[in-house]
């Protein structure tokens, strides 16, 4: 086994900020008080748009930028003013960073060399770990005769073979097409739930960071914004941000009309609901946007109260239907799975949207 | 991401390089230019511009600044003229492979060779029992020495220059744009005016620029050609100090040259430099179906550049010629004798300058390619005005240089002249930008999270650089050792302030030489260190291409000795 590195590692975020001088709008944060405990043996992903701050937050964790405020810990030693080359990271890079000159044999003994590692011992880790990455036999070729998908690997063997207590992504999967984007996440996912490495992993495809993460941690500006794994980010997004950002997602605007135990009724471009939800922090009168999955709506024949809508669009794609809907409240998206043949409605046909009582997330219109 | 973000926790080798550095341009480049200034204007504790208008209320001093804008001014129109018109031909003239390497190799013998070859050949071919004018042309009592003498030879050593800054030039703009404008209706001439010139105007500029700098700071072909008759700064410094032991007389007027040379330098670096319409496409255009020259134009073009340079060719054979016979212009039997003087009279200065070379050229790469790495990848204020003091020695004229360093390490607490170490000190911080810029260009293109790759495998700064950056940017290592190996051989401006008995440069003795008109020596010495320049030029381009580096030593940044 190439990498036994011991018990895992937690790492601790406290209050971290990079903080930078912009030349016209002046002291800028790329990172802003980023707080965040990663469990031992954990996977977690930032997660968010480019700008906001998941590569800064990353770097400073690798140690290849030094926070302005805060500290970060990395098992219970404080880092915070430690070179990379201290930490005891292995950082996987989205351009692999591969040295040019060296054989894929000299690129994964690297570090190894660098610790002044016995050549037997050399020999025999680096030949273990390029078996478990699947490239035993390409160790005399240069990084330039490799595909892609072949290069990502050989910067993955380079990082572990050190048996680092840290391992760290920054988009690793982003230069690879989609098919092996796929295929390379779960590698990634099965090699470190095998080696138990703390592994802090920066994407900014939702859908990658669904599939491989423990955790999520979404941001923006700087900020962390929610924190939890991808069902509750998905069913319970804190904010509209986090309700758009992952997954797809309609805002309906409503009005809350009773808030009662576990149920609260609201409406919604004039048809009335009662929902099952706890109602904290809500009063009546109150402006709401209801996120409303497209696979969550139904949508049935025109009758009386129910929320109208007008189908604007009708895409079929076999296993599914996407319906592009415009309601009194504003546009709405509806996909129907395994649509009955000749059950679909018409572009100009006039229906009945019905939304799923419970699982609603209701968000207070002011949280954007 | 912004740079300032990138803020890194502190390495302490870099730190230490780059305070290494700084403490070194303290000592080798700014105190010696403080100690210069000080000279000029301190007398007796005072500060003042006595001294400087005293010196300079002489009316021959006036005459040599005068003489040497002049000069520069009338080397720059005929130099920039003529690099123009090889520029346009093998652009535009659609030239056959073999011609355009005949032109290549007559511009570069220049460029390579000591700075006062030129002059020693003009002198065999036109001087009082030169080949043309006595043996040819029976002419009695005709002069090469003056404004004319030297305007000829430094015209013929700096124009490849121009030619060098222009042909990229010429290149980029493209038959392409030729073909648009005569497709518009455009005659040739037409187009030649309205097209072509405006567009090559910055680039003009450009080359007399550099050839009005090199010609300012050119002290051997004015030693040699222009005599009493016209004196110029560099050479009127020069006399001053050894012939009237007047230091501060020569540090005056060195400083009157270093005014307008900074003024020259500025312009070029932060105006001109940047004003290069450079029409890239990022496809080569069709070479060879030159549409925008006329039959009978490009015949005229390639045959005054055929002329142009075979007369090149013409002096240097006649270089070799005077080196192998017995007494050039009297005696024209064979005979090695003057290479047996070279080796065995001349045995110490080949010897030294040849150690001195050696030494140089891999201290001067290695600084090169710190300096470099610093600038590139530094982050810490002040490293642009690190860059700045490593380009000055390099963009100052020789003669200050040299002068500033006589005051400087002259006397005690730091009395080095005399000592091989100043001379390659001279040298390293002298030629040593060629390999700075090479190192800069190269590590632009090289990502930097290669270096923190090697940082996340434990790599401390040191081990980084001397495992990953170093093989990578060992081109631009090679061709900074390349050039401070070639100017090390070919130099002399500054460094005939800094030779002792002990130290002495094959440059000097060619000098000696040529005063005492011991002609025969003199060539046999040019020869050899065209030849070793030569040898030395193919092995570092022959090892460029090896490291499949895609380019050739800058040679361009070589002008002025």
């Amino acid at each position: 086994m190439a990498a036994d590195a011991g018990a895992p590692v937690g790492i601790r975020l406290e209050g971290v900020s990079a903080q930078f001088r912009h030349r016209v709008k002046g002291l800028v944060y790329a990172a802003r008080d980023v707080t965040l405990a990663i469990a031992p043996g954990e996977l977690l992903t930032l997660l968010g748009p480019s700008g906001c701050g998941k590569t800064t937050t990353l770097r400073m964790i690798a140690g290849f930028q030094e926070p302005s405020a805060g500290r970060i810990l990395i098992g219970e030693r404080d880092v915070t003013r430690v070179m990379a080359s201290d930490r005891d990271i292995g950082f996987v890079f989205q351009s692999y960073a591969l040295f040019p000159h060296l054989s894929i044999f000299e690129n994964v003994a690297y570090g190894l060399r660098v610790r002044k590692e016995a050549a037997a011992g050399i020999a025999r880790r680096v030949g273990a770990v390029l078996d478990l990455v699947g490239l035993a036999g390409y160790e005399r070729q240069l990084p330039s005769q490799l595909s892609g998908g072949e290069q990502q690997r050989v910067a993955l063997a380079r990082a572990i073979v050190i048996r680092p207590r840290v391992l760290l992504f920054d988009e690793p999967l982003s230069n690879l097409d989609a098919k092996l984007r796929v295929q390379m996440r779960s590698e990634i996912r099965e090699l470190q739930k095998r080696l138990g490495i703390t592994a802090v992993y920066v994407t900014h495809d939702q859908e990658e960071a669904m599939a491989i993460s423990d955790r999520i941690a979404v941001m923006s500006r700087g900020e962390i914004v929610q924190l939890g794994d991808a069902e509750t980010l998905y069913r319970r997004p804190a904010s509209t941000f986090v309700a758009e950002f992952i997954g797809r997602s309609n805002l309906l605007a409503a009005t809350v009309e009773s808030v009662a135990p576990g149920a609260v009724g609201v409406s919604v471009a004039g048809a009335r609901l009662l929902l099952e939800a706890p109602g904290d922090g809500l009063g009546q009168g109150m402006a709401v946007r209801l996120v409303v999955r497209p696979e969550a709506v139904t949508l049935a024949a025109e009758r009386p109260g129910a929320l109208a809508a007008t189908v604007r669009g009708r895409t079929y794609l076999g296993e599914k239907v996407e319906y592009e809907l415009e309601t009194a409240g504003g546009r709405l998206q509806a996909v129907i799975f395994d649509p009955p043949e000749g059950g679909t409605f018409p572009p100009g046909c006039r229906v009945a949207v019905q939304l799923p009582t419970r699982g609603l997330q209701i968000l207070p219109e002011t949280a954007s | 991401m912004p740079a300032a973000a990138r803020r890194t926790v502190r390495d302490p080798a870099l730190a230490i390089a780059a305070a290494v550095v700084a403490a070194l341009l303290a000592f080798f480049v700014l105190y010696p230019l403080v100690a210069l200034l000080a000279r000029v204007f301190l007398a007796d504790g005072q500060l003042g511009i006595g001294l400087l208008l005293e010196v300079l209320g002489q009316p021959g001093h006036r005459a040599a600044f005068a003489n040497s804008l002049l000069l520069a001014t009338l080397v720059g129109v005929t130099g920039t003229a003529l690099g123009f018109l090889f520029a346009f031909t093998a652009a535009r003239a659609g030239l056959t492979v073999a011609w355009a390497r005949f032109l290549d190799v007559a511009t570069l013998l220049p460029l390579i060779s000591p700075p006062f070859t030129t002059s020693i050949s003009l002198i065999f071919s036109f001087g009082p029992r030169g080949l043309i004018t006595h043996d040819l042309l029976g002419l009695k009592g005709v002069t090469i020495y003056g404004l004319s003498g030297t305007l000829a030879a430094e015209t013929l050593t700096y124009f490849p220059i121009a030619y060098l800054t222009l042909r990229p030039v010429l290149s980029a703009m493209g038959n392409t744009l030729d073909e648009m404008a005569m497709s518009l209706g455009g005659s040739r001439r037409h187009l030649f005016r309205t097209v072509t010139l405006p567009l090559a105007v910055p680039g003009l500029a450009n080359a007399f620029l550099l050839l009005f700098a090199a010609s300012l700071a050119d002290f051997a072909t004015p030693l040699i050609l222009a005599g009493n008759r016209f004196p110029v700064l560099p050479t009127e410094a020069y006399l001053q100090i050894t012939g009237l032991f007047d230091l501060q007389g020569g540090a005056v007027l060195s400083f009157a040259l270093l005014v307008p040379a900074v003024a020259v330098f500025l312009l070029q670096r932060y105006w001109v430099g940047r004003r290069q319409y450079v029409t890239v496409t990022g496809k080569a255009g069709p070479e060879g179906t030159a549409k925008g020259v006329s039959p009978a134009a490009r015949a005229v073009l390639v045959a005054l550049c055929l002329l142009v340079a075979a007369f090149i060719l013409y002096l240097y054979a006649l270089l070799i010629w005077a080196s192998v016979v017995a007494a050039f212009g009297a005696n024209h039997a064979f005979t090695l004798d003057h290479y047996r003087v070279i080796f065995t009279e001349g045995r110490k200065a080949i010897g030294d300058t040849l150690v001195i070379a050696l030494l140089g050229m891999p201290l001067g790469g290695l600084y090169g390619v710190l300096v470099g790495y610093i600038v590139a990848r530094g982050r810490f204020a002040g490293r642009q005005l690190l860059e700045l003091a490593a380009m000055i020695n390099y963009a100052l004229p020789g003669t200050i240089v040299g002068i500033a360093y006589l005051i400087a390490f002259n006397d005690p607490p730091v009395a080095l002249t005399g000592t091989a170490l100043i001379i390659v000190a001279c040298y390293v911080f002298r030629y040593s930008p060629t390999g700075i810029r090479a190192t800069i260009a190269q590590l632009h293109q090289i990502d930097r999270s290669l270096e923190e790759a090697s940082e996340s495998l434990g790599a401390k700064g040191g081990t980084t650089f001397r495992r990953i950056v170093m093989p990578l940017i060992l081109p631009a290592f090679f061709a900074g050792l390349g050039v401070v190996f070639i100017r090390s051989m070919t130099a002399i401006s500054a460094t005939i302030f800094l030779v002792s008995i002990d130290w002495t440069l094959i440059t000097v003795r060619i000098l000696e030489n040529m005063t005492e008109l011991a002609l025969g020596p003199a060539a046999a010495f040019s020869v050899f260190v065209i030849v070793v320049v030569m040898v030395v030029t193919g092995l570092v381009n022959a090892l460029l291409r090896r490291l499949r580096a895609g380019q050739e030593m800058p040679v361009a940044g070589m002008g002025g000795g």
